[in-house]
């Protein structure tokens, strides 16, 4: 519109696509100069009004920001409004400033596109809009410029890609792109650039390599091309920049090895390469960049030794090797032992270097050691405070060994000390008091012991200290008040004791505060109310005790507390100033009275864990409203009344524990759209109703316990709907009914306990498919009917089974043999009858008490087995007949065997066939473990295997009763 | 460049920093090693977090009263991947409950050091490699379950020492040599060690060597 409204008076007007015109009029356009600028002007926004003089009424040379040429009155030769939070768009009207040779609009808020009109500046020579909010792409009629010298656009929006036609402007000498949204490659045309000193290409999304005609720029001294997604190799050209002052390609992908030609560099004072994947060693040849001040190669994947010497690299200030796969130790050469080393920073951290670092020593200028993340061990040099200018140590997640010496307090400069996760030992030396400026100490995972010295207290700067971990033992500083900018504070898990400080509470910057697993004592101090920044407080796991004081709850950015495991008492009103809670854990102290409904006013609560404590009332509905909660225990309490409905809406539960209290009411049938919860234990309440079938859309339930309560009705054969169930227990109700079949369903079943009901019917043979029980499944204590399924052989998991106390009668499955698993046994008072499987002998005879059975461990079963119990008399009478009996039967039997001996197959085979038949009601596996086996047994084979399923004195009592049983056969025969 | 260092030193001051301040529960490291393994499609460890103080409110994992991991039931959990030396950590564990997944990789010797198991059940996975040796420290152990994997190798005779081993289930592996017959193995089942067409049937004591034919 501009370029339009400026040339409608001029022969222009048809033209106004094609500048060449105005370029050919160019007297008429010097002579509108003015007017362009003041066209420029009305496209802009001027916040602080620096264009308020650009009037007609004054000479425009004389305006703000414009320089002309000396001597002639009128040609606008420079225009410079850097700085001055100019908006809008640069308008096209620009291109009018025919004689400009200047023009610097950077660091304004400008936006839109660059006018391509800039192109027909003939005599531009610096053109600078870099750090404004430019979009579009960089017009190729830029390429036009051929007196361009600078040309710096970058840090604004621009895209697309670099335009090749900037090769054209042979002039150039600073092409600045950096920081924009370009892509595409780098252009071969830059390589005709001869005169281009500085290229600045990072941060932008270019991709490619590096082009060969880049050789051409031979007068470069500054190289950035960082930041991109360049990859290739670095081409070896790079070492004929013979003017190369500056080289960055970080954080790009370029791989391969390290040219060594850039060991030619002799100009060279900054070389970074971090963040790319380059293999191989450290090129020797780097040692020869004489000048060089700043060597970065961290974050690759280069290998080798450390083969920079500082010795030789006499200007080096910075070298960076961290995050790469060097190995070996720190070369003693590293820095020359004359006191003449720049070295100020060392980073190797993220290596697997190893061995001491005493070498370090050397470099007498060293402010910042980080060797952490590596293999070093040994101890901390004694001599480290022959580097009096160390501001940072990191020495952590190293193997050093050895204690802390006290020349650490020389080091008067230190501001971080981080020495975590070593094997120190020893205590901290008191010289540490002296490190005036130590704002880090973290010490923590190592081994040190003693107590933390007082003259730590004079480490006024401290911010942050960590000693989690160690040994320390003995009480927290009694001044540690004085570190007023102590905003952490971990001493969690070492073995101090006495009580918290009251001092603490001077320390009004703390944030965390963590003195959990130790052993202290006493109440927690009134102090503690000053503490107004304290976020996170964890203080678990210690013999804390006493009410708390209630000034706590002036404490309003609380976000964690962990109070678990100590003695407090008391309300828990005093923790519940905040509303920004998300974790409240008290479980195991003493806390009494309500849980206050205000606990509710902490919307993002996600862990509430009040469990094992004093607390009474009811559960407040408000709980509710917590719709971020995930744990909600409040088990082992005094709480009555009944289950909130509003629980449901706490949509995110994942364990929902209220066990142990005197609960009444009903289960919510709501609780089944809990959808998230895993864990539901309401046992030990005075829970009335029925299980609601609801509850089987839990379908993530791991653990469902509703025992000890008062619940009736059946079981809902819903619940075979938790296909995801570890462990069901509904002991000690009053249900009734049949066990539902579809539990069957619940295969990942491994402890399942229905004990003490009222349930009746017969155990469904379906159980067998719970082949993951494993724990118990207990039945007992209920009024079962019917045979014990075969089916349970299939548990050979399982370790424990109870079917005691009920009504089952049949005999006992020889399918109960297959349960190898099987360590607990309880069959007793029931109704079965018959033999105890042989099998099941081992088991002692409380199992089987209280039954029609017979066969050992109880008595044997003789023609009419005694249902009746025998007094002791009888079974001293018994025990001596069988006595007796016994041994007439080894003398018969040595006998027989002689006898037999001779004929032993006929007689084998004729037994063989004769158990099988008078066996046969016990099904197919049962006959071999029946009455008769010694004899049924053939082979020493077979013998083996029987043995294989009773021991020691079960054996003997087994043998006595079938040889008995053979005498009787035997003296038939 | 001063920007260049100042980041150098920026992101020196950053890592020390925000270098967590490791929990103490070594067995919830443990466990969460094991996570980092594990591929989990149906999110069976989603309930994982390590920030928590103990890994006792973690799914899938049960502890005694005094925190410690007693339990880790994965069975039947769509997991791959290796099982990692870090379980062997789990120093109270007395469950390890894996079976049924498509855990790959080797039995970590590792295993060895879990002195209070009872049962470990690694059945129906896709392991690999032979059976360490070290498992015969399992004085507590009762159930070795390793059935129905690709392992290889022989049955170490060391297992012999555990007394109160009472189920074996070795079957459907690739095993080879012969069957212990000292110890708890006088009284297993041939069953237990069916199914590895390698294995040559009970050792003959001083006849030949126990892997023979490995």
């Amino acid at each position: 519109m501009g370029i339009k409204q400026s040339c409608s008076f001029t022969p222009c007007v048809l033209a106004d696509l094609s500048l060449l015109f105005c370029i050919l009029l160019a007297p008429v356009c010097l002579a509108t100069s003015p007017a362009a600028l003041l066209q420029v002007k009305s496209g802009l926004t001027d916040p602080e009004g620096v264009l308020s003089g650009w009037s007609l009424e004054a000479d425009v040379c004389s305006w703000h920001g414009i320089t002309c040429l000396p001597g002639e009155a009128g040609i606008v030769t420079g225009l410079n409004l850097s700085g001055y939070g100019l908006s809008g768009m640069i308008p096209p009207a620009i291109s009018g400033l025919i004689s400009i040779e200047s023009i610097d609009l950077s660091s304004n808020s400008l936006t839109g596109p660059i006018p391509p009109e800039l192109g027909v500046l003939e005599n531009l020579r610096t053109l600078l809009l870099f750090s404004n909010s430019l979009t579009g792409t960089i017009p190729p009629e830029l390429g036009l410029l051929k007196n361009l010298k600078v040309l710096r656009i970058g840090d604004n929006r621009l895209h697309g890609e670099i335009p090749p036609h900037l090769g054209n402007c042979s002039e150039l000498e600073t092409l600045g792109l950096a920081y924009c949204q370009l892509n595409g490659t780098i252009p071969a045309e830059l390589g005709s650039l001869k005169q281009l000193q500085k290229l600045a290409l990072d941060n932008n999304t270019l991709t490619g390599g590096i082009p060969e005609q880049l050789a051409g720029c031979v007068s470069l001294r500054f190289l950035s091309l960082a930041d991109n997604m360049l990859q290739g190799n670095i081409p070896s050209f790079i070492g004929s920049f013979s003017d190369l002052q500056s080289l960055n390609l970080a954080n790009n992908q370029f791989s391969g090895e390290i040219p060594a030609e850039i060991g030619s560099l002799s100009s060279l004072t900054y070389l970074n390469l971090l963040g790319n994947s380059l293999t191989g060693a450290i090129p020797a040849e780097l040692n020869r960049l004489g000048q060089l001040q700043v060597l970065d190669l961290s974050m690759n994947n280069i290998s080798g030794k450390v083969s920079i010497s500082a010795a030789q690299l006499k200007n080096l200030k910075y070298l960076v090797l961290s995050g790469n796969l060097l190995d070996g130790a720190i070369p003693e050469d590293l820095c020359a032992d004359d006191s003449s080393s720049l070295l100020e920073n060392l980073f190797l951290a993220g290596n697997n270097l190893e061995g001491g670092i005493e070498a370090l020593l050397s470099c007498g200028a060293l402010q910042s050691i980080d060797v952490s993340n590596n293999s070093f061990t040994g101890v901390i040099p004694p001599g480290i405070d022959r580097l009096p200018g160390l501001v940072n140590l990191a020495l952590h997640n190293n193997s050093f060994t050895g204690a802390l010496q006290p020349q650490i307090g020389n080091l008067s400069n230190l501001e971080i000390l981080s020495l975590f996760h070593n094997g120190l030992t020893g205590g901290i030396p008191q010289e540490i008091g002296r490190l005036q400026k130590l704002k880090l100490l973290f010490l923590y995972e190592n081994q040190m012991s003693g107590t933390i010295p007082d003259e730590l207290t004079n480490c006024t700067s401290l911010e942050e200290v960590d000693f989690f971990g160690n040994h320390f033992h003995g009480p927290i500083p009694e001044r540690i008040g004085n570190l007023k900018n102590l905003a952490v504070l971990q001493l969690r898990q070492n073995d101090l004791s006495g009580p918290i400080p009251a001092s603490l509470g001077e320390c009004r910057s703390l944030q965390a505060l963590a003195l959990a697993d130790n052993r202290l004592t006493g109440a927690l101090p009134e102090t503690f109310r000053q503490l107004a920044e304290l976020s996170v407080v964890t203080l678990y796991n210690n013999s804390l005790e006493g009410p708390l004081p209630e000034s706590l709850f002036q404490l309003k950015n609380l976000t964690v507390i962990n109070f678990s495991h100590n003695r407090f008492a008391g309300s828990l009103v005093p923790l519940l100033g905040s509303t920004s809670l998300t974790v409240l854990a008290l479980t195991d102290n003493s806390f009494s009275g309500v849980i206050p409904a205000v606990v509710a006013r902490s919307r993002n609560m996600v862990r509430l864990q009040l469990g094992g404590n004093r607390l009474t009332g009811a559960i407040p509905a408000e709980l509710g409203n917590l719709t971020r909660l995930s744990m909600l225990d409040l088990s082992l309490n005094n709480l009555s009344g009944d289950i909130p409905a509003e629980l449901s809406n706490c949509v995110e539960l994942t364990h929902l524990k209220l066990d142990g209290n005197n609960l009444t009411g009903t289960v919510p049938a709501c609780l089944g759209s809990l959808r998230s919860l895993g864990e539901l234990d309401l046992s030990w309440n005075a829970l009335t109703g029925g299980i609601p079938p609801e509850l089987g859309n839990c379908s993530g339930l791991l653990k469902l316990s509703l025992s000890d309560n008062h619940l009736t009705g059946s079981i809902p054969p819903e619940i075979g709907r938790l296909t995801s169930l570890n462990v069901l227990n509904l002991n000690k109700n009053s249900l009734t009914g049949a066990i539902p079949p579809a539990l069957q369903q619940c295969n990942k079943l491994y402890e399942l306990r229905l004990s003490e009901n009222s349930l009746e019917g017969p155990i469904p043979p379906e159980l067998g498919q719970l082949s993951e029980l494993q724990v118990i499944l207990d039945l007992s204590r209920n009024r079962l009917s019917g045979e014990i399924p075969a089916s349970l052989g299939s548990l050979v998991k399982l370790e424990r089974l109870n079917l005691s106390s009920n009504r089952l009668d049949g005999q006992i499955p020889s399918s109960l043999l297959q349960l190898t698993s099987l360590h607990g046994l309880n069959l007793s008072d029931n109704l079965l009858s018959g033999a105890v499987p042989a099998g099941l002998s081992s088991f002692p005879a409380a199992a089987f008490v209280g039954n029609e059975l017979c066969g050992a461990p109880l008595l044997p079963c003789g023609p009419r087995s005694p249902a009746r119990r025998l007094s002791g008399t009888e079974v001293v009478v018994i025990v001596a007949g069988i006595a007796l009996v016994s041994a007439v039967v080894c003398v018969a039997l040595l006998y027989t065997m002689l006898r037999v001996w001779s004929n032993w197959r006929a007689v084998s085979v004729s037994n063989s066939d004769g158990e099988e038949s008078a066996h046969g009601g016990h099904g197919g596996g049962g006959g071999k473990w029946g009455d008769g086996k010694y004899w049924k047994v053939g082979s020493p084979v077979s013998w083996s295997a029987e043995q294989k399923h009773s021991s020691g004195s079960e054996t003997a009592s087994v043998l006595l009763h079938d040889k008995s049983t053979e005498a009787a056969r035997a003296g038939k025969r | 460049m001063a920007a260049r260092v100042l980041a150098a030193l920026l992101a020196l001051a950053l890592a020390v920093s925000t270098a967590p301040a490791r929990a103490s529960n070594d067995e919830g490291d443990a466990l969460y090693a094991l996570r980092q393994r594990l591929s989990d499609p149906n999110g069976v460890l989603q309930s994982w977090d390590p920030t928590l103080v103990n890994p006792c409110t973690w799914f899938h994992v049960t502890c005694d009263q005094a925190s410690r991991v007693v339990r880790l039931d994965l069975g039947n959990s769509n997991v791959s991947g290796s099982i990692g030396p870090e379980l062997g950590r789990l120093v109270n564990l007395r469950y390890l409950e894996l079976y049924r997944n498509n855990l790959d990789g080797e039995i970590p010797k590792e295993l060895g050091n879990l002195k209070n198991l009872i049962s470990l059940d690694l059945y129906a996975n896709k392991l690999t490699g032979g059976i360490p040796k070290s498992l015969s420290k399992l004085d507590s152990l009762r159930f070795m379950r390793l059935n129905n994997n690709k392992l290889t190798g022989s049955i170490p005779r060391e297992f012999a020492k555990l007394s109160n081993l009472k189920v074996i289930d070795l079957s459907n592996n690739d095993l080879c040599g012969t069957i212990p017959v000292d110890g708890p193995f006088s009284t297993f089942p041939l069953r237990s060690f069916e199914n590895n067409s390698r294995l040559n049937g009970p050792e003959l004591q001083g006849l030949v060597p126990y892997d023979f034919g490995c």
